[in-house]
């Protein structure tokens, strides 16, 4: 990891920084009392969270008839979201394993902050799948174990099945890959603190020395579990979208989408961050550390992505017309013109369209911009699941089975709650552990070897005269 | 060990501090742990241990059942009965008869409780078919409405009283002046001769026979013309050409099982290349279930119905009324058609609903100068199944208002609901001094009586039937009575003193029903030597035929009254009788209520059907631009109502129509206050009540009804229409199916909606090249199949049994039964209105309804959709528990309790018949806070312990959270299996048949086994016309169709 000196490359931590104000920028949060912004962050979601609790408990008291579903639509707001939320848990290992690999080294002031968003994202995805049974005191029958019921084992061939597989592994290999980061910090911070705090931290860090044998281990579990995850990367929205692709339903049985769906999960996933970063870097200062160029790079992701999700989806129509299967062409006719005509037009102008701002450079470097997109493809992707879940199952083969959905209180209320689960343990995230990895984002800051004079000193001093301006 | 310190001793020994005792107290654990050691080294556990293990393991045992549903009541026999075996069903011949209503059944029970309806396939009357109402008549024997007992009016309230009061309380009552029986149709001989009975001790009694939906004219018509005041037997199968003027005989008229069957088996085509069938022309302006299966229509106001009838009067007879008033298109049609009927002498048949005398004199005219009688109808063997007599209704109406009667019997009838005077009547009816109701149920009439006394249902009771002449059929009780009711007739004959009967004996009613089969049928038969011989075989056979036909000569009657004048007034709207509801007698009923209405598929009210027509570019417009589900407010004469609205295709452009048997208000918990009652509204004629009316306006768009309970949203497949810009005819389906355009000016791409592979059509002209081009598609549907990377399916069944069915599209009617039946066989849940309002019907099988052709005067297709069963089942390979897997026999089965309900295999039914529990309809959960109401009744409904007596015991009830769908019957299955077992030979065809195929009166539905290969479904396999539904996906579907023919003749549309 020897970095190459070199007064051309640009610096990938702005403002002067030395190795001990890194430790001071990104440790102190959690040291500190929290801000009013954070107090009121989280109460808000935690009310949130409650009513999605509520809502929960509600479904499973009453039935699944508390949610609109019918014997047309059997899967829709549940699923979309659960489609929804493993996308955007893509983009924490994607940035911490193959950007690892690929030696990305602008990976590092954000891979924390997205492995964490990962975790949370996943976290409210598996929700879904469980909440969404009739039966959810009989889940424990989806797991392979010798049983005194014959013993039964689950369905192998049901891509359901998969997908708790998938998911589990996901969620393992992502927590701790999370968590191996985190060691160090960990360490670092009950270097730093006192008392019963430290005793915390000091579990936490498994007893973290630094030394250089911990170091080297250290790496190579990194190395190791980065190898691990770049498959999963692919594997586990691979994997879901079997949940649609093998079967018989027009419009879900294509072989497309497997890549589809990973550049979908991909793009979401790199909006989501985007989101989390604008607003993490405002409240805690982190502008040196999460710069423009980390902006403007997962912009170029954003807009690479999102133009393959919108070739599948021109591909999408080609084939279903050279198919020359009418219900597969009357699949796509219904759902660019069908009831659900807004969701399709939705999804092609926030998923297609928006991010094509992006190839223009000062764009893709606008915070406001690229806030406002972000959330725009969120929505885009949102309703790209909606599209092939809901509108899909609404007019399938029979017409004389063709229904309309539209959503109850408990489902909205369940997915609002998701959100309020997912920023109470950010909000909680962000208070007990570094947002940016410590350790390894001190590896990075003499990549560039002129943050001492040139250029990007002046800036850096420039723009510490600047925020010395406000205070 | 330490001494005790406390008070506490154990014996004397121990209050005495004894050595020897104090030792071996010691020495317990010591010598014991060491021989424990030896015997079970491996062990750690002492007493103790094994003491708390014992605790624990009973505690927990405690907790885990008190977890459980308990087992409430499960008494056994003392004495076993022997005719009853626990598991197998008794079947007993009965007849199920409400009114004019009739189907001679097998009632099956279990463990004493009837269960199910069969049909009785010795009837020569209904051959073995039912319909939804007879399916549906064993609920009504476990409705929580019924009333208990005899009860007394006190006041505004009842009171319970007993029979020694009541018979005490009758007997100053009858000695008055004007008494009343009024009943609707009264087919039972037996019956009759006790009301004779007590005529004759009573003079002063007056019978007063009516019909809900009065056939009033049609009798009075054949006694002018052959002194017969009944129903002629009319034979649809023999007939060629077949005109019915607003006669709905395949759902409601007369007697609709039977024309059914009779009417499937004209239509039958049995050699492509030769095929012909009858054609049924239906002269009507709303879409009945009998218009539904036309081949054409021609489109009348309901004012018109008489010039429509003078019409081909004059074209066939002459000399008739004149036709002025009639449309021009409808007059065009029918010249076309009168010389049609006239190249069919003696091969065609005319029929009419109307209710006006002259109108049915012309009916028979045209039927005789067809030389119809003796072929295609039959006065000879005239049918008694209506009876009633507008006149007398009309007098005794008048005799009430008057004041001259004293005392009321009100018999099996409803008059103050179901009569066009039930308004009138309501308010007058007090004026009767006494008034007495044998209801079974609170209807309107007995809410306004002064004492009920309650007869038996009819699986309680006794009773004959005498159909059709010389054609009778017996009832006989399959439980004892649940309530303490007393069978009418028994009353009656108590009340008269009768010498007759022996009212000391245990059942008398039934030793007067012997007494009188005795004397009379058992004297014009010569089969039997003893009485009791014939009785048993009567009894067994629930049928008895006698030849007494006599031949009738037409005699021709001057037209008696003017015909009904056509209106002039800018909307008409007419009533019509539903198959599931009639005039409101079947409102109570739960399983009927929920029953779409099989050509409108809206359930849990009377829906205002308006005219829809396509506007040439993107809509479909319904009438006053009203949208199904849209609330207006209607004027019918003085009555205003607000009622929602469906978009009817094929109601006639300026009609609009309203079914009758709605808004009730005395119909128990699910009956009551559902939709809007119309019996007030009909016209009132100079001789009957005329089911339209031409005072009616229609309002706009008022409001949105909450709940729209209609499960098919998209009703038709590839109509066509004219494109107004170019003038071609497109496919109006898929042109309205755009939503939005984008600014393209997109109308839709062509072929969508006409090729899918779920229906064939085709006219009869044109069938063997239609079979033709279905057989190229199947070929290339099997290519696809047989490229597939997994092995093919078909070695895996071909030993043993391989279950499949056929269904005939052609012979299925769309009546409904099968749905009925399939309820009750399988338990399936009635959720009530606001769950079919979301799509969350339960029911297995379902009657989809198309329309297709001419989108202004569309035919209609029929499909009764079910789990296909198919042997390559995609909802199989996607339940990750198996809890949907398929049998060595290519059952897809259902293991319930296996069920997680994720409802993959749902979404994945290409078929959509699978079905989810979303709620706790069966009431199975172990707290009762979830479960939902029909209509907030304080148990809900299937919680009720005797509501609950009509589940078949066979069939699991299913929980919250699972799916579940249709099993072909399995259970009826095994019971087949093992009969032959025990009985030690093979399963021979129509071993078993399921619920939907015993049902069925036209034999659409066929069950049996792929792999006997004589058998009958393989027999049916072999129709060029046969085919798989979405074949080409290769889910290999055990269910085949045969594709649907009609013999539209396009003259008639010009």
């Amino acid at each position: 990891m020897s970095a190459v000196v070199s007064p051309i490359r640009k610096p990938l931590i702005t403002g002067n920084k030395t190795y001990h104000q890194i430790t001071e920028d990104l440790i102190s949060p959690t040291e500190k009392t929290p801000t009013k912004e954070w107090v009121l962050g989280f109460v808000l979601s935690v009310a949130v969270l409650t009513f999605g609790v509520f809502c929960i408990i509600w479904t499973i008291w009453v039935g699944i008839g508390s949610w609109n579903l019918n014997r047309t639509i059997n899967w829709s707001w549940d699923i979309t979201n659960f489609v929804w939320w493993i996308g955007i848990g893509h983009a924490g290992t994607l940035i911490s394993a193959i950007l690892l690999l690929f030696r990305q080294k602008w990976r590092t002031g954000v891979n924390r902050a997205a492995e964490a968003m990962t975790i949370f994202a996943v976290m409210c995805a598996s929700l879904f799948p469980l909440i969404h049974m009739g039966r959810i005191w009989l889940a424990p029958f989806i797991l392979p174990y010798p049983n005194t019921r014959g013993p039964v084992w689950p369905n192998f061939n049901s891509p359901l099945l998969w997908d708790v597989f998938a998911i589990s592994t996901y969620l393992t290999v992502s927590l701790l890959f999370w968590y191996t980061g985190l060691v160090p910090d960990f360490a670092t911070v009950r270097d730093r603190a006192k008392g019963f705090r430290k005793k915390i931290y000091n579990t936490l860090s498994f007893g973290w020395t630094g030394s250089a044998k911990h170091w080297q281990r250290w790496e190579s579990l990194s190395l190791v579990l980065a190898g691990l995850s770049t498959p999963l990367v692919l594997s586990v929205h691979t994997i879901v979208s079997f949940d649609f692709a093998t079967s018989v339903i027009p419009g879900w049985h294509t072989t497309i989408f497997p890549p589809y769906f990973v550049a979908g999960a991909i793009f979401s996933g790199f909006a989501m961050v985007l989101t989390l970063m604008i607003i993490t870097r405002k409240l805690l200062h982190l502008e040196d550390y999460i710069t423009i160029e980390h902006i403007e790079s997962m912009n170029k992701v954003i807009l690479l992505t999102g133009t393959i999700v919108g070739v599948a989806y021109l591909t999408e129509l080609f084939i279903s017309w050279y198919s020359g299967y009418v219900y597969e062409q009357f699949a796509f006719f219904n759902r660019a013109l069908g009831p659900y005509w807004w969701s399709y037009f939705g999804m092609m102008f926030c998923n297609v369209v928006a991010p094509q701002f992006f190839w223009k450079k000062s764009w893709r470097r606008n915070i406001t911009l690229t806030f406002f997109l972000s959330i725009v493809v969120n929505i885009g992707m949102w309703f790209e699941r909606f599209v092939i879940i809901a509108t899909t199952l609404a007019r399938d083969y029979l017409p004389s089975s063709w229904s309309l959905y539209s959503p109850t209180w408990v489902e909205i209320g369940i997915y609002v709650g998701t959100f309020g689960l997912f920023f109470t343990c950010y909000l909680i995230f962000a208070r007990v552990a570094p947002v940016v990895a410590v350790a390894e984002i001190k590896h990075i800051l003499k990549t560039g070897g002129n943050q001492y004079v040139g250029e990007n000193a002046k800036r850096a001093h420039h723009h510490g005269d600047h925020e010395s301006d406000h205070h | 060990m330490k001494h005790k310190t406390d008070n506490i001793w154990i014996g004397q020994k121990d209050l005495v501090q004894d050595q020897e005792f104090l030792s071996t107290v010691d020495s317990e654990f010591n010598s014991d742990s060491s021989t424990l050691a030896d015997a079970t080294s491996s062990l750690s556990g002492n007493r103790r241990d094994f003491l708390k293990f014992l605790g624990f393991g009973l505690g927990a045992a405690t907790i885990a059942a008190g977890c459980d549903i308990p087992v409430k009541k499960a008494i056994p026999y003392v004495i076993k009965p022997d005719e009853i075996v626990p598991g197998i069903a008794n079947y007993y011949a009965s007849s199920f008869v409400n009114g004019g209503d009739y189907c001679s059944i097998l009632v099956k029970t279990r463990e004493g409780r009837p269960i199910k309806i069969e049909g009785n396939a010795l009837s020569p009357v209904t051959k073995g078919g039912t319909s939804a109402r007879a399916q549906a008549s064993v609920l009504s024997l476990y409705d929580t409405n019924r009333i208990k007992g005899p009860q007394v009016k006190d006041g505004a309230r009842w009171k319970d009283t007993t029979w020694q009061e009541i018979d005490k309380m009758m007997v100053p009552t009858l000695s008055s002046n004007g008494i009343r029986i009024i009943s609707h149709t009264n087919m039972s001989p037996t019956s009759k001769k006790a009301i004779a009975e007590f005529v004759a001790k009573y003079p002063n009694t007056k019978v007063v026979t009516y019909d809900p939906v009065s056939a009033s004219a049609l009798l009075d018509a054949n006694q002018l013309n052959f002194g017969v005041r009944a129903v002629p037997s009319y034979h649809f199968d023999k007939a060629s050409v077949i005109v019915s003027f607003n006669a709905d005989f395949l759902g409601t008229w007369i007697s609709p099982i039977e024309y059914a069957a009779d009417f499937a088996k004209g239509r039958a085509i049995n050699d492509v290349t030769k095929a012909s069938m009858s054609r049924l022309i239906q002269v009507e302006n709303h879409m009945s279930l009998t218009g539904s299966n036309a081949d054409n229509r021609i489109l009348v106001r309901p004012s018109e119905q008489g010039v429509a009838i003078a019409h081909l009067y004059n074209e066939i007879v002459g000399g008739g009324p004149s036709s002025d008033g009639l449309n021009d298109k409808a007059k065009k049609a029918i010249s076309k058609v009168a010389s049609e009927l006239k190249s069919k002498q003696g091969s065609s048949l005319v029929v009419s609903a109307s209710n006006n005398v002259s109108e049915q004199l012309m009916i028979n005219a045209i039927n005789n100068a067809l030389g119809n009688y003796g072929t295609t109808l039959d006065i000879s063997m005239p049918s008694y199944q209506r009876q009633g007599n507008d006149t007398d209704l009309k007098a005794f109406v008048d005799d009430v208002k008057s004041g001259s009667v004293d005392l009321l019997l009100v018999y099996g009838a409803n008059p103050v609901y179901d009569t066009v005077y039930g308004k009138e009547l309501g308010d007058t009816i007090s004026k009767i001094k006494n008034k007495v109701s044998f209801a079974t149920v609170m209807d309107e009439t007995s809410a306004l009586c002064d004492v009920i006394v309650p007869t038996h249902h009819y699986l309680e009771s006794w009773g004959d039937v005498e159909v059709k002449k010389g054609q009778y059929s017996l009832i006989q009780p399959t439980i004892s009575p649940l309530f303490n009711s007393r069978q009418a007739e028994e009353s009656l004959l108590k009340w008269c003193g009768s010498s007759t009967v022996d009212m000391m004996s245990e059942q008398p009613y039934y030793e007067y029903l012997k007494d009188n089969w005795k004397n009379t049928m058992f004297g014009g038969q010569n089969g039997y030597a003893t009485f009791q011989g014939f009785w048993d075989s009567a009894l067994h056979d629930g049928i008895y035929s006698q030849n007494s036909a006599s031949s009738v000569a037409y005699t021709s009657a001057p037209l008696s009254g003017g015909i009904t004048k056509p209106s002039k007034s800018e909307i008409e709207i007419s009533f019509f009788e539903t198959v599931h509801l009639a005039n409101g007698q079947y409102a109570g009923n739960p399983w009927l209520m929920e029953m779409p209405d099989p050509v409108a598929r809206t359930s849990w009210d009377n829906y205002l059907a308006v005219p829809v027509s396509f506007d040439g570019f993107r809509n479909m417009v319904g009438f006053n631009d009203l949208v199904d589900g849209d609330v207006v407010e209607i004027q019918v004469g003085e009555k205003s109502m607000k009622v929602p609205v469906i978009q009817q295709f094929g109601q006639m452009p300026g009609t609009v129509s309203l079914a009758l048997g709605y808004g009730r208000t005395e119909a128990g918990n699910t009956g009551s206050n559902v939709g809007q009652n119309v019996n007030d509204c009909i016209t009132k004629g100079e001789n009957g009540p005329q089911l339209y009316n031409t005072a009616v306006t229609v309002s706009g768009k008022v409001d949105k009804t909450k709940e729209f309970a209609c499960v098919q949203y998209h009703h038709t497949i590839g109509v066509k229409g004219v494109d107004n810009k170019t003038g071609e005819v497109i496919n109006a389906d898929e042109a309205a199916l755009v939503y939005f355009d984008y600014f393209t000016g997109a109308t839709g791409f062509q072929g969508a909606l006409t090729d899918r592979s779920v229906i064939y059509t085709s006219n009869v002209k044109d069938v063997a090249e239609n079979a033709e081009s279905l057989k190229h598609k199947r070929e290339h549907a099997q290519h696809l199949n047989a490229q597939q990377i997994y092995g093919g399916f078909d070695d895996k069944y071909a030993l043993g049994h391989h279950w499949g069915m056929h269904i005939d599209l052609n012979a299925c009617v769309g009546c409904g039964a099968c749905t009925i039946a399939c309820m009750s066989e399988n338990n399936v849940p009635v959720v009530g209105r606001k769950e079919v309002s979301r799509h969350h019907e339960m029911t297995w099988l379902r009657i989809d309804r198309y329309y297709y052709g001419d989108v202004n005067n569309p035919n209609t297709v029929y499909q009764p959709m079910m789990c296909q069963h198919c042997d390559n089942a995609p909802c199989e390979n996607v339940c990750p528990v198996n809890a949907t897997n398929h049998s060595a026999e290519g059952l897809n089965q259902m293991a319930y309790n296996r069920c997680i309900g994720t409802r993959y295999c749902a979404n994945n039914c290409p078929y959509k018949v699978r079905r989810f529990n979303w709620l706790d309809y069966t009431k199975a959960d172990l707290w009762p806070i979830n479960q939902p109401t029909l209509r907030n009744e304080s148990t809900p409904f299937m919680a009720d312990n005797l509501t609950r007596m009509v589940l078949n015991p066979d069939v699991t009830v299913r929980s919250r959270g699972v799916i579940e769908k249709c099993s072909f019957c399995v259970q009826r299955i095994q019971e087949g299996k093992l009969t032959a077992k025990i009985e030690g030979r093979s399963l021979l065809d129509g071993d078993v048949k399921t619920a939907c195929q015993t049902a069925c009166p036209t034999n659409a539905i066929t069950f049996g086994d792929f792999n006997d290969h004589e058998g009958t479904l393989n027999k049916k396999l072999e129709s060029p016309l046969t085919y798989i539904a979405l074949e080409e996906i290769n889910v290999r579907s055990s269910v085949n169709y045969t594709m649907k023919v009609n013999n539209r003749d396009e003259a008639l549309d010009a």
